[in-house]
């Protein structure tokens, strides 16, 4: 696999940043596009635009059409057992508020408990308040251990007889921490309890089986993998959707609409109200494409060669604390550097072109843990290069010495 | 874009010592501000004698250089002015930090004035300005005696 050629392949590369060649360490935030994704958007615009879904005409049917291919690719590329288990949201924050909202409507009663970690991102901790709030279920943490993951162990002890539900996501966006999603599903079945997985950071870096993971939902967000903005997937056994009422009401989502009743659409149509966001979906089906000819297992073996790298690189760094050290460890290099706030580290490495992320990163309640305020993450993709963390380090020693450290 | 002009020397000391770094006994106005956006957050007490002058000016809090220089330096000189001088002194400086070349106010001494001029640097740098400016709106608000957390997102 040549590192070289498949960053040649994003365009944004190509710019110079404030005069710098850019270092993107940004990845867990939002990742880059290669050119086929941006030029398929600019294409689709350009000569096939229709909405889908509803007109018979010629562009109407082939716009329909590509849209649908889309949901084939996603299915195939997690392994979803039906194509109608993958339905299109606006993003994964989305898609785990469309599992919260109509599990509360339907499924979750007063009282029962609903288990999620310390190391979750507000997404998948707002969604549940708001039925805390709305249907006084509890809400338990499972807590981090010293290296900041999630065992197994700890969920086994936080499960009581009330847990109906545990959402956890599949990679911490902080410590880089990857849950053991699969034998957490496991022992959730095993107890009939429900299993939600917040996948922002899993799928663009794991490889995903749906079926070998068996849980119940699946939350993507599409522009993490690669693809466009304002796009993300749910995945949900079909038993589940079926059984779900809808998330909200509109254009596409009905089948029969009478001043006295109405019925609502089949799979998927019934989660995908009003006019969707067609072009990114039909650019998504590159961003998976992209991501099938580099082979999911090469990407990893990449990323895990980098995250070593960096790691030992930020470890032999004076005055620099990584943040978790979880033995089974995704893209992700949180740290801090004693006496310098991470708002500081990361104005002084955008000067040399170093693009990082600085704050709480939606996760404040693992920072209160970790009694620390903000932290500073480095986090990379399939085209970063360990040049990209010799970089950072230099950024970084650059910022000790303008602090005098 | 200037680093050195973001990271002078006198802002990276208050930044490390911060100056009026607690809390003042017997204070009779105060407020609190975050910005949610970085989480950062600032406590503002001030005590006022008979007079309505500023007799002691304090906070509490944590964030980056920028805000803890800020807060330091604006507890340091707002101390023995009084509600009417300390807001003009506060539109000054949020007008400085946003635009304009430098300070007016009659209120602020020449040494006063360098010393704040030493935020300027946060100009270029628009995601930062609001590290600057957090302490200054959260004065105003205990002042005037608001409850409301200050919310700073500009």
């Amino acid at each position: 696999m040549n590192i070289d050629q498949i960053k040649k392949e994003f365009p944004i590369f190509d710019e110079k940043i404030q005069n710098n060649d850019l270092v993107y360490l940004d990845s867990a935030n939002s990742s880059q596009k290669p050119k086929v994704v941006v030029d398929r958007i600019n294409e689709f615009y350009t000569k096939q635009f229709s909405n889908v879904g509803r007109s018979v005409h010629y562009l109407a049917v082939a716009a329909t059409n590509l849209y649908e291919n889309t949901r084939t690719s996603v299915q195939k590329y997690i392994n979803a057992k039906d194509k109608n288990e993958i339905v299109f949201t606006k993003g994964a924050t989305e898609a785990l508020n469309l599992v919260a909202n109509t599990l509360g409507q339907s499924y979750l009663q007063e009282g029962d408990e609903v288990l999620i970690t310390e190391l979750e991102h507000h997404s998948n901790y707002v969604p549940w308040h708001f039925l805390r709030k709305s249907k006084n279920i509890k809400i338990n943490f499972a807590e981090i251990n010293d290296e900041g993951e999630i065992t197994l162990e700890e969920i086994e002890k936080k499960i009581t007889p009330k847990t109906k539900l545990i959402s956890i996501t599949h990679l911490s966006n902080v410590t880089g921490a990857i849950l053991p999603v699969k034998e957490i599903t496991q022992l959730a079945h095993s107890k009939g309890i429900i299993v939600v997985v917040d996948g922002c950071q899993g799928a663009p870096h794991l490889r995903l089986d749906m079926q070998d993971l068996d849980c119940d939902f699946y939350a993507i967000s599409c522009h993490k993998m690669y693809g466009p903005t304002g796009l993300g997937v749910l995945y949900g056994k079909k038993k589940w959707l079926e059984e779900l009422p809808p998330y909200q009401g509109g254009g596409g989502m009905i089948n029969e609409v009478k001043k006295d009743r109405i019925s609502y659409g089949e799979l998927p149509n019934k989660y995908e109200a009003g006019t969707m966001a067609t072009a990114q979906v039909i650019a998504f089906d590159q961003s998976i494409k992209f991501l099938e000819s580099i082979g999911i297992e090469n990407v990893m073996k990449h990323e895990a060669d980098l995250v070593n790298y960096g790691q030992e690189l930020l470890q032999k760094n004076n005055s620099v604390k990584l943040v978790g050290n979880p033995k089974n460890k995704g893209g992700v290099l949180s740290f801090t550097i004693e006496g310098v706030h991470p708002h500081d580290i990361a104005t002084i490495l955008d000067e040399d072109g170093v693009a990082i992320r600085a704050g709480h990163h939606c996760c404040q309640i693992l920072h209160d843990k970790l009694n620390i305020p903000a932290s500073a993450r480095a986090s990379v993709g399939i085209y970063n290069t360990r040049e990209d963390l010799d970089q950072l380090n230099e950024s970084i020693n650059n910022c000790k010495k303008i602090f005098n450290l | 874009m200037n680093l050195k002009e973001l990271y002078q020397e006198i802002i990276l000391e208050h930044g490390k010592n911060p100056r009026n770094l607690r809390k003042t006994e017997g204070f009779n106005k105060d407020a609190k501000g975050n910005n949610p956006l970085c989480g950062d957050n600032v406590h503002v007490y001030l005590k006022l004698n008979g007079q309505k002058i500023v007799e002691d000016a304090s906070f509490e809090g944590s964030g980056c250089a920028i805000s803890m220089a800020s807060a330091s330096i604006m507890t340091d000189l707002i101390k023995g002015k009084n509600e009417h001088e300390a807001k003009e002194i506060v539109e000054d400086f949020l007008g400085m930090i946003k635009e304009n070349p430098e300070l007016k106010s009659e209120y602020l001494s020449e040494d006063e004035k360098t010393k704040l001029m030493c935020l300027s640097g946060v100009k270029q740098y628009p995601m930062r300005v609001k590290c600057a400016t957090l302490s200054w709106h959260t004065m105003v608000s205990a002042f005037d005696e608001k409850t409301e957390e200050v919310k700073t997102e500009n």
